[in-house]
Order: C-alpha cells, then sequence, then structure tokens
C-alpha cells in the first residue's frame, strides 16, 4: 500500500539501544549467561528464583530497560500470579488452610504459587536480560564470527526480517479474494470454504520466493568459500572467553546439586 | 576472446515446448547490450542461461551450451561465477538475501561470503553505495524500502561482487516513471568496463542504457544490431509499437509521404525538424 | 445524463493521523473511462480501495449504483464492481485456468448454461482458449494477468477498476487489453484505470483524474489534460511524446499517431485512419 512507513519497521520488538556493560557484553556471553539462568531457575529453592529474578530485573534496570521489564513482567505474572492463586489458593486441595479475610486459603498452595511465579519470573527476566539488550543483527555477527553454521544465523534473521512483508502479502490476498466476492465475514461454514484461496497464493508465493532466494544467496556466493567474513564483529575479551567456559562447566553442578539437594 | 557465449542454445522447460531455439551470441567485456522481446518471447528465459541460473535440477539443455571465457557453468567453482556474472530480477523483494537488518549489511553480505578481507568489503560496499546512490538509505530495513530502492540496492549488492557483467531482467517493469528515471540515471554511473545485459518488454529504458539490441522472436534471435536499426526492423513495430515520433514517420512513409532510404527521426529534436520540413513541403513525397 | 455508477461525494481518508484523501467529489457515469493518475503516494491505491468498499471513508460518502459502501460487504459489493489488481499472483489459487475463471461467477448462482456462457465469452475476449487445462502459474506473467482479467469478466462487473493492468505488455496484448475496456465502455460499463503509463491513458481513456497532495487536482478530458502543460505538471505525470511533439510542431494536441499525421498533412486524413489507430 502506498503509504509512508516509518523508517525501518522494528524487528527488534524489545531491544532497547543503550551503550551499557551489558549492551557491549559479547552477545555469546550472554547466551551462554542466560543458559545459566534457565537452569537456576528450575534448580533454585523458591526464595533463590525470586531473588535471582530480583537480580536480573535490577541489572535490566541499570542497562536502561526497566519500562521493557516492567511491563513485561507485569503482562505475564499478573494473570499467572490470579490464576494460581485461584486453583491452587483456593480450589486445589492443597492441605494447611488457614482463614484470609474471610478466603479459606491454602498455605501450601500459596507456596506453590510463589515457586511457580519464582521460575517463571527468573526465566523471564533472565531471557528478557538478553533481548533488550542485544539487537538480533548484532547477534548474528557474533554467531558468524564464532563459525556458527549460516543456516542457524538464516533462521533467526529471515523469520523477524520477513515477517512484516508476509504480513502485507497475507493482507493483499485477503483483499483480493474479498474483491471478487469471497465472503471472509460470513459463517464459519463459508470461512472454512474460503480459507485455500487465502492459503494457496500465500504458499505458492512464498515456494516462488525460497525458489528465487536460493538463487540470490548462490549469487552472493553464500557457502562459496569456507568461512566469511564478518565486518564489526561484536567485541569479545579473553575475560569473557573465561567467563563463558566457567559458567558452561558449572551447569552440570548446578544440575547435580539441585537434584541432590531436592 | 567473447566474455560469454552462447552456443546453438536449445532449451524448454517442458519437451517439445523450445523456449530458446538454437540462440547463438557472444557478448564482448564491456558491451551494453538490450535482449528486447514480446511476452513469452523466451527473454527471461535467455537471461537465466547468460547469468548461469540455468541449468539447474532437471532443467537442461537439449543442445548446445553457454560458455564463460571458454568454460561451461558447471565447470566453474562457486566464487568464480558470482565474480563473473550478476543478476537481477524483476521483483525487487524476492532480490534480498534475507540475512540483512539494514541496507549496509545487505550490500557487504555477498562480499563477506567470499572471506575477502574487511577493508575490501568496506571499499567495494562504498563504492556500490556510492553508484546507487544509497548513502541515506544505509541504516534502513532492506524490506521496508520502496520497489525502486529496493532495486537499486540489489544492483549494489550485485556490484558489490564485483561482477565483469550485470545482467538485468526487467528491472523497471514495477516501477512508476520517477523510480525508473533514477535507476536509468544510475546505470549510467556503472564502471566502464562493466558488461551489461538489460531484457525488456517496452523500447523507453533500453534505448536508454543500451548500444546493442537483440531482438527475439518466437524463441529466435531475429535481429542483432544497433538502435537506429532495430528501430527500422518490422517485427520491431509488431512487438513493441514504436516510439510516437517513430511511428509518425513509418505512417507518413505508408502514405507515401516520407522519402524511402532515409531512417525514422530518433528523438523529438529530429523529429520536430523532419516533420517541420514535411509540413512546409521541403521533403517531397 | 444517467444516474452515476460511482458518486464520490467530499469524501476523505486517513491511515490513522496521516491524511491520504481530502474533500474528494466526483462521478463516473456509464459508459466512462476514467484515468487516475498522480505519482506514488498521491493516493491512488487508497482511492482504488474506496472505490471497490476495501476502505470506508473516514468523511463523506461513495456511492456505487447508488447504494453507500459502508452499509455493504465488499463481496456483496463484488456483485457491481469488479477489480483487477497489480499483482494476479495474489488471487489465483486454482490448479487450472478453468477453474480460476469459474471462481467468481460460481457465486453468482446462475444456471449452469450462463455459466458456462460467462467463461467462455471471458476466454475468447482475453485470448486464452488452448490454455483452460493449464495451471496458471505456469504461465507467463503477461498471460496471468490475462487469466486475472478474465476472472472478473466472468462476473460482468457494471464497474471495472484496473490497477496498472497494461504494465509489463507487449504490443499485442495492450491492443488487446485497449479492445477489451473499449468493448466494455461500448456495453455501458464503467472503467476506472490506475495507470501510469500516459500513452495507453491517451489511447483508452476518456477522462482524467489527477491527484496530488490528497487532492483531486485535476478532473478533465483526456484532450484538455494533454493539450495543457500544466495540468500533468500539476500531478507529476509525463505528456505522452505525441502531444510533445504536437505542441513542439506547433499542432493542435494529438493523441494517437495517426492524429498528429493527419494534422501534418491534411490531405491525407483517410489514409491516416485506414492505417491501425
Amino acid at each position: 500500500m502506498a503509504v509512508a512507513r516509518p523508517s525501518g519497521s522494528d524487528h527488534a520488538l524489545l531491544y532497547v539501544p543503550g551503550t551499557s556493560w551489558l549492551h557491549r557484553l559479547n552477545p555469546m556471553t550472554k547466551l551462554v549467561a542466560v543458559l545459566w539462568i534457565a537452569v537456576a531457575a528450575f534448580v533454585l529453592p523458591t526464595a533463590g528464583t525470586i531473588a535471582l529474578a530480583g537480580l536480573a530485573a535490577a541489572t535490566g534496570i541499570l542497562a536502561g530497560a526497566g519500562k521493557v521489564f516492567a511491563r513485561r513482567l507485569a503482562f505475564t505474572l499478573t494473570p499467572l500470579t490470579v490464576a494460581l492463586f485461584v486453583v491452587h489458593g483456593l480450589l486445589v486441595g492443597h492441605g494447611n488452610q488457614t482463614d484470609w479475610f474471610g478466603l479459606t486459603v491454602s498455605r501450601d498452595g500459596i507456596a506453590f504459587m510463589f515457586h511457580i511465579l519464582g521460575r517463571i519470573a527468573a526465566l523471564l527476566a533472565g531471557s528478557l536480560l538478553f533481548v533488550t539488550t542485544t539487537h538480533p543483527a548484532r547477534l548474528l555477527k557474533a554467531l558468524d564470527s564464532k563459525g556458527f553454521p549460516p543456516g542457524m544465523a538464516y533462521l533467526i534473521a529471515s523469520p523477524l526480517l520477513l515477517l512484516d512483508p508476509f504480513t502485507t502479502r497475507a493482507r493483499a490476498i485477503r483483499e483480493a479474494q474479498s474483491a471478487r466476492g469471497l465472503d471472509l465475514n460470513g459463517s464459519l461454514m463459508t470461512r472454512i470454504r474460503a480459507f485455500p484461496a487465502l492459503l494457496m497464493p500465500l504458499i505458492t508465493l512464498a515456494l516462488a520466493d525460497i525458489d528465487h532466494r536460493a538463487q540470490v544467496l548462490d549469487g552472493r556466493g553464500f557457502r562459496a568459500v569456507p568461512r566469511r567474513t564478518v565486518l564489526d564483529p561484536p567485541p569479545d575479551s579473553p575475560a569473557q572467553l573465561w567467563a563463558r567456559r566457567l559458567i558452561l562447566i558449572s551447569i552440570p553442578f548446578q544440575i547435580a546439586g539441585g537434584l541432590l539437594w531436592r | 576472446m567473447a566474455l560469454i557465449e552462447v552456443d546453438n542454445l536449445t532449451f524448454g522447460y517442458e519437451p517439445d515446448a523450445p523456449v530458446l531455439d538454437g540462440i547463438t551470441l557472444e557478448i564482448a567485456e564491456g558491451e551494453r547490450i538490450a535482449i528486447l522481446g514480446g511476452n513469452g518471447s523466451g527473454k527471461s528465459t535467455l537471461a537465466q542461461w547468460i547469468a548461469g541460473w540455468l541449468p539447474r535440477g532437471a532443467h537442461k539443455a537439449s543442445q548446445g551450451e553457454v560458455r564463460v571465457n571458454g568454460t561451461t557453468w558447471q565447470g566453474l567453482d562457486a566464487r568464480t561465477r558470482t565474480e563473473t556474472v550478476q543478476f537481477v530480477g524483476q521483483v525487487p523483494m524476492q532480490q534480498l538475501s534475507g540475512f540483512a537488518f539494514t541496507v549496509w549489511d545487505e550490500i557487504v553480505f555477498g562480499p563477506g561470503n567470499l572471506g575477502l578481507p574487511p577493508d575490501e568489503i568496506v571499499a567495494r560496499a562504498e563504492r556500490a553505495v556510492a553508484m546507487c546512490n544509497l548513502a541515506h538509505l544505509l541504516e534502513r530495513d532492506p524490506f521496508s524500502l520502496s520497489g525502486g530502492e529496493q532495486q537499486r540496492l540489489s544492483i549494489a549488492a550485485a556490484l558489490a561482487m564485483q561482477p565483469r557483467a550485470l545482467v538485468l531482467d526487467e528491472p523497471t517493469g514495477n516501477f512508476d516513471p520517477e523510480s525508473r528515471d533514477i535507476l536509468l540515471a544510475q546505470m549510467a554511473d556503472l564502471p566502464g568496463g562493466l558488461t551489461t545485459i538489460w531484457c525488456d518488454v517496452a523500447l523507453g529504458p533500453p534505448l536508454v542504457v543500451a548500444d546493442r539490441f537483440l531482438l527475439l522472436d518466437e524463441a529466435r534471435i531475429v535481429f542483432d544490431g544497433d538502435a537506429r536499426a532495430f528501430l527500422a526492423h518490422p517485427r520491431t513495430r509488431d512487438i513493441f509499437g514504436l516510439p510516437a515520433v517513430a511511428e509518425v514517420a513509418a505512417l507518413l512513409a505508408k502514405a507515401g509521404r516520407w522519402p524511402g532510404g532515409i531512417l525514422p527521426p530518433f528523438d523529438l529534436d529530429e523529429a520536430v525538424a523532419a516533420f517541420g520540413a514535411v509540413m512546409e513541403g521541403t521533403i517531397p513525397a | 445524463m444517467n444516474a452515476p455508477l460511482l458518486d464520490l461525494r467530499a469524501v476523505g481518508f486517513a491511515y490513522g493521523e496521516t491524511p491520504v484523501l481530502r474533500d474528494i467529489s466526483f462521478a463516473v457515469h456509464p459508459g466512462e473511462v476514467v484515468a487516475l493518475v498522480g505519482r506514488n503516494g498521491a493516493g491512488k491505491s487508497t482511492m482504488l480501495r474506496l472505490l471497490n468498499g476495501l476502505l470506508r471513508p473516514d468523511a463523506g460518502t461513495v456511492l456505487i449504483d447508488g447504494a453507500d459502501t459502508a452499509d455493504r460487504k465488499v463481496s456483496e459489493l463484488a456483485r457491481t464492481v469488479g477489480t483487477v489488481f497489480q499483482a494476479p499472483e495474489q488471487q489465483i489459487f486454482n490448479a487450472t485456468v478453468r477453474s480460476e475463471i469459474a471462481f467468481g461467477p460460481a457465486q453468482l448462482n446462475l444456471g449452469e448454461d450462463a455459466l458456462q456462457a460467462r467463461i467462455a465469452e471471458a476466454v475468447a475476449r482475453t485470448g486464452l482458449e488452448g490454455l483452460l487445462d493449464t495451471h496458471p502459474l505456469d504461465l507467463d506473467a503477461a498471460t496471468r494477468r490475462f487469466v486475472a482479467i478474465a476472472s472478473v469478466l466472468a462476473c460482468a462487473p457494471r464497474l471495472l477498476l484496473l490497477d496498472e493492468a497494461q504494465r509489463g505488455l507487449d504490443r499485442q496484448r495492450r491492443a488487446r487489453l485497449a479492445d477489451i475496456i473499449a468493448e466494455e465502455r461500448a456495453a455501458g460499463r464503467a472503467i476506472v484505470l490506475v495507470c501510469h503509463d500516459m500513452d495507453f491513458v491517451a489511447d483508452t481513456a476518456d477522462r482524467v483524474l489527477g491527484l496530488a497532495g490528497g487532492l483531486l487536482a485535476v478532473d478533465a478530458t483526456v484532450r484538455r489534460f494533454f493539450a495543457d502543460e500544466q495540468a500533468p505538471h500539476s500531478v507529476s505525470v509525463e505528456r505522452p511524446q505525441i502531444a510533445v511533439l504536437a505542441a513542439a510542431l506547433g499542432l493542435p494536441v494529438a493523441l494517437t499517431p495517426a492524429e498528429l499525421v493527419a494534422r501534418l498533412v491534411p490531405t491525407m486524413e483517410g489514409d491516416a485512419d485506414a492505417s491501425d489507430h
């Protein structure tokens, strides 16, 4: 559609531009740290997961992403808290019941609620640390410069890049079909009958794109030589390399510790 | 030796339906060629053969071959292929790699794939940016550009591979006149030694960018020569319709009011002089 | 004059805060061919979507055959309005040309005979005989465009919208498209072309609507539009070479080479008419 769009669409939905210490960290280091947090979220006791989530959120605020953290955590945790409170605090027959503002609440149920909330908050805050401070383009360069297979980079980049054009195309197809008399707002049956008319062009066009793009990638020398040159790879340091190794080595201990203590 | 030789090539996507029939053609370094033909004349297919996109998979020539400096496409390694010919197709969005979040990354993607030193990549990309007038767009998402801008980007990305030839298949086919004129102006800034092969169904853009014209008609080359002779070829008028100035001359000739042996006027200035003379009766019938 | 097929009254449209069209009023009557011109982003695509009901105006009304588009579903309006979009690939989904063309009229509850007659007529007018069992996506882009045109013609819309339908067509197919437009006009239907190609506009249209800055900057007959140097400039389009040539020779505007030749050599008017334009 011939309407001016804002310059560049926003692929890095949650990315907050900045120059904090976290922003400057090599994406691989951050990726390994997220892995560590994910494992920790499952092995730590409730208090630990909540502390971890708090720590991650505090770091995020220091990195300038406070707004995103607040919004995402609130959007995810609020409905979850309500649901867990109703189901586990009130309905499911957990033991240790007590009276609370006229409601019969299970203490064990509440503990279970915090257990789940802590895990999810830690997981979410950890991943947010990564996505709010790492632009996908920088992640691609990091993967590239570490010699990861280019196919992997493609799997990350193309869904983000192609989502917009794909949505635009899907709308154009919907418009074209309704303008030729296809009823897209009718009963369920008419909608089901209309489905192939929407899906087929989308699929055939996507296949044509893939076919053509494969040729374009060949033409641009994709995989022509074993190792591609990466311009401005994200800086790395021996300290970060050792940090990553240490974190990776600690993960099995994390898991073992978690299993033994339980 | 010719850069690219098409040697008696016969090819069809289905047996018994040749899209190209016995095509022979030599393309020398630095030539600016237009391949013209009507809808379904086979020009896109010929462009793909010249660019090395064909043969592929089950699509093979039933006769003849295409050679680059004496070697067939299959005999060349991937790197040499990319450094020989680059292809820019009709649909701008399809030319984008899908790897790059910015225009700059799209341009350096190809040279990066060749494992070139960083300085060299930057130098190449900067030249391509200047030639295609993209400096103000470098931070933009390639997929958010207009069709005209995307097409200039795909030409820049192709030029950054430093090919010896650039094949363009109806590159302005989907453009409004403004974007078309910008692209045509850009073509004049391309490196002098670069061979360009421009395929089109319209006469306007090729007349601006090319000096050798090939007319493809029903799977065969029926004309190979310069612009004036091309416009005078009888099939040119049938297939494309002539530019208005030439059409007027053709109608005058039909009516016996245009002297034989004089080629039709080529541009507006020539036409005003020539038709002014007809009006004053100074060109006798 | 008979009732308009299309009647826009003080129509305005905005995408969010960005106004695209303002205070647009015009009517199109049966038997008229109207070209909608303007630079990219002038609002032509938006206008086209207002004309087939895909968009509803934010201000004013769009009446199609007397009915306000705001009260109708797009699929209902499709009985009156047929649209040929720029990219036929976005609407083609059947496995054969025949079933693709039959898709539209099959929803109109015609009898089987009437349906077959509609299809046969659309196929003959678009020259697709012999391709009926082909997969539409195996055809070249120009032929595919005619599949899209045929699938719209088979619905016999009283208002036909063509979005850059001439683009990428060679002379023979342009002539075929021009013939289809002329036949539709003769049958008392109305045609709106969105078209960048001023030669095609000069060849086929009666009237030009020019958009600039979101306003209807020009509403004139084709002849008046191209006779005037300023009007095409004001909506950022080029005059056809033939009109420029006529002006350079100090002659009244000509829209076709034959017309200019008749002006150059008045005595051979008859010959020029006999030639092919």
